[in-house]
């Protein structure tokens, strides 16, 4: 019974198998890295903030800070594969409080930068780099008791100055093993671009009437030097590489007589993926067009 | 351990690469002492440190400094000497908020408040120096017991076909929904007359919203502008405010707007836009005033404070912080009152059956 349930099942599928098997047998891929590693971080952080922002109230406001970094980069083929493509996505969420704990200020922060480096390395073990990144920043800080101006709006776009150094190192084991590590560090500091920020004494009213388009204003870093650094540390932990740092963020502003400034210390713990991009060799590739063009004859 | 070894290699490492590292390091410190933003206060929580605070905040952000010298005759130079000498080092938390309270009063400015755990700081002589001329339980006598609720607008019919309108909060909403139904309702009536006494303000959205019902073209109702700095007269350019009539349903009928002294901020300005509209005679006393927009901040002890930021002036460009005289002045007839009657509604309704 069982054996005639085979044959009347192998019968069956004969007809769609049989095609298949008129096609030449499809030549084993050969495929080469394109010399592109790409880096994909995920960091998670928790520390310490301190904000000022006179526009709602002249205290500083001290207190907890969450974030999440996601960043990527890749070596591009530019001026002899030196150049790599950086993008860096940064998530902020801020509960800080007056240091008579009566009121409290919420705040959140996204901020995107995409940016190009040159890289140079000295040394076989370190790897300087410096470009610029392009960014913006949208967030808001809003304050739980005042009524008649709640909450202040940040947006920014700008382009940055970025420096940074990488130097690899082994640490030795027992049982004469290695453990590769990599210490990096990197700065962002804003150069030039556009803020939002209202005037001295503005309320929602008049800006709510007349737009927010002159509240627009040039930032630079006279009138707002911000900085971001990531000081962090790559080991490998069995096929995991796990990094952890130290962020350092630091945005102000001084202008139109309102103090801005969010200062943040972060723990940042998280892993490294590296990916090698892959593509098909030449060879592989006029091969398939052969065998393509045999078929359609 | 790894740590230990993490430094020790780069101790090893070749000079570049250790010079490297200190450049970096250094530069990173170097850059974030230059990014420190200090606070703008740096005062203490002492009784002294507060004092100052405050008196800074009003000096640099209280937009009505100048005006209120000049009407009221204080310097407020003069009166940071003048408090801190109540002060001393031990006083207690309530004796701080009554010298501060006494600070602030001085500007006589219903949008200026010291708002903590024990009390509201406030100067509320705008009101509670004059007659009310407002007895609600009068005012219910005329709304009647079937009168219509539209969101914060109380409505009906008075025997002689006049429509009667309270309205008593400025904090409560009104969708163009409820005005529309409202003079839907009211649109065979022979006039209007449109009661805020005791109506203390509230959003200003409203009162623009409320005032487009009451004009068919554009019209300039007054001025704005804010401090763009800390001097006394720093300010914007001002800008004229326009209420452009509304897209749905108009009045078109004379209006009678009854204001008492209790009419203040937002329904202060719903007066100013008034007083600009065709058909629209206001009647009553000044109204109380209070036409700065109001900021929040607060003080190194922690207590709110709110005051005066952005000045608003009517068509003429005068101050209308003092109030608003009335077109008819008319007061409470406490003989009247006795018989059951609102002398200051009843001489709404002689003006609309009689001029109109």
């Amino acid at each position: 019974m069982l054996r005639r349930f085979r044959i009347i099942l192998l019968a069956a599928i004969l007809p769609f198998a049989a095609p298949i098997s008129a096609y030449p047998e499809q030549p084993e891929m050969e495929a080469v890295p394109d010399r592109s590693p790409v880096a994909r971080t995920l960091l998670l952080g928790f520390g310490w903030s301190n904000q000022l922002d006179t526009y709602l109230s002249p205290m500083g406001y001290t207190g907890i800070q969450a974030s999440i970094l996601l960043q990527s980069e890749r070596m591009t083929r530019l001026a002899h594969r030196h150049i790599s493509f950086q993008s860096t996505f940064h998530g902020v969420f801020t509960s800080t409080g007056n240091s008579a704990e009566t009121a409290k200020y919420w705040g959140g922060r996204l901020a995107y930068d995409a940016g190009w480096h040159y890289h140079y390395s000295p040394l076989p073990r370190l790897d300087l780099k410096g470009g610029v990144m392009i960014g913006a920043d949208l967030g808001f800080l809003y304050n739980n008791r005042n009524n008649n101006n709640p909450a202040q709006g940040r947006f920014s776009a700008d382009l940055s100055l970025s420096a940074g150094a990488d130097y690899s190192f082994f640490v030795p084991l027992r049982r004469n093993r290695q453990l590769p590590m990599q210490v990096h560090y990197q700065a962002d500091m804003p150069a030039v671009g556009l803020m939002f920020c209202p005037e001295f004494g503005e309320s929602y009213y008049e800006i709510s009437q007349n737009g927010v388009g002159h509240n627009i204003i040039c930032a630079y870093p006279g009138n707002a030097f911000s900085l971001r650094q990531l000081l962090t540390l790559d080991f490998c932990l069995r096929r995991i590489t796990l990094r952890i740092g130290y962020l350092c963020d630091i945005r102000q502003s001084n202008s139109r007589s309102l103090k801005y400034r969010d200062t943040s210390h972060s723990i940042m713990l998280g892993f490294v993926r590296h990916f090698q991009l892959m593509k098909r060799s030449s060879s592989a590739r006029m091969g398939q067009m052969q065998e393509y063009k045999n078929l359609k004859i | 351990m790894v740590f230990r070894t993490v430094i020790k290699k780069i101790a090893e490492s070749r000079p570049f690469a250790r010079k490297g590292w200190r450049g970096v390091l250094l530069c990173s410190c170097i850059l974030s002492l230059f990014s420190c933003q200090q606070a703008d206060y740096s005062y203490d929580e002492t009784p002294q440190g507060n004092l100052d605070a405050l008196w800074t905040l009003i000096d640099e952000r209280y937009c009505f400094l100048s005006y209120k010298e000049e009407q009221l005759g204080f310097k407020w130079s003069e009166l940071h000497a003048k408090y801190s000498a109540k002060l001393n080092p031990k006083m207690s938390r309530v004796q701080l908020f009554e010298v501060l309270c006494q600070m602030l009063s001085e500007l006589k400015d219903g949008h200026v408040n010291i708002s903590t755990s024990l009390d509201l700081g406030r100067n509320w002589s705008w009101k509670e120096d004059y007659p009310e001329n407002l007895d609600t339980e009068l005012r219910q006598r005329y709304l009647g017991t079937d009168y219509h609720i539209g969101s914060g607008l109380k409505y009906t019919i008075l025997p002689d076909n006049i429509a009667y309108v309270v309205y008593e909060s400025f904090s409560d909403a009104i969708g163009e929904g409820n005005l529309s139904d409202m003079l839907s309702y009211l649109q065979l009536c022979n006039g209007m007359i449109f009661d805020i006494r005791g109506n203390g303000g509230g959003e200003l959205t409203n009162a623009e919203r409320l005032s487009r019902r009451f004009t068919n073209s554009k019209v300039l109702v007054g001025y704005m502008c804010h401090k763009t700095g800390k001097g006394h007269d720093d300010f914007s350019e001002p800008k004229a405010e326009y209420i452009e009539p509304s897209n749905s349903i108009r009045w078109q009928k004379p209006v009678v707007l009854l204001v008492n002294r209790s009419c203040y901020s937002a329904a202060n300005t719903f007066v100013r836009n008034m007083k600009e509209m065709p058909n629209v005679i206001v009647l009553g006393d000044v109204t109380g005033g209070g036409s700065g927009l109001p900021f929040s901040s607060e003080l190194p002890i922690g207590w709110s404070i709110r005051f005066s930021a952005s000045p608003m002036f009517d068509a003429r460009m005068q101050h209308i912080e003092f109030g608003i005289e009335p077109d008819v002045p008319s007061a409470l007839n406490a003989g009247l009152a006795a018989d059951g009657k609102d002398s200051m509604i009843e001489d709404a309704r002689n003006i609309l059956n009689t001029q109109y």
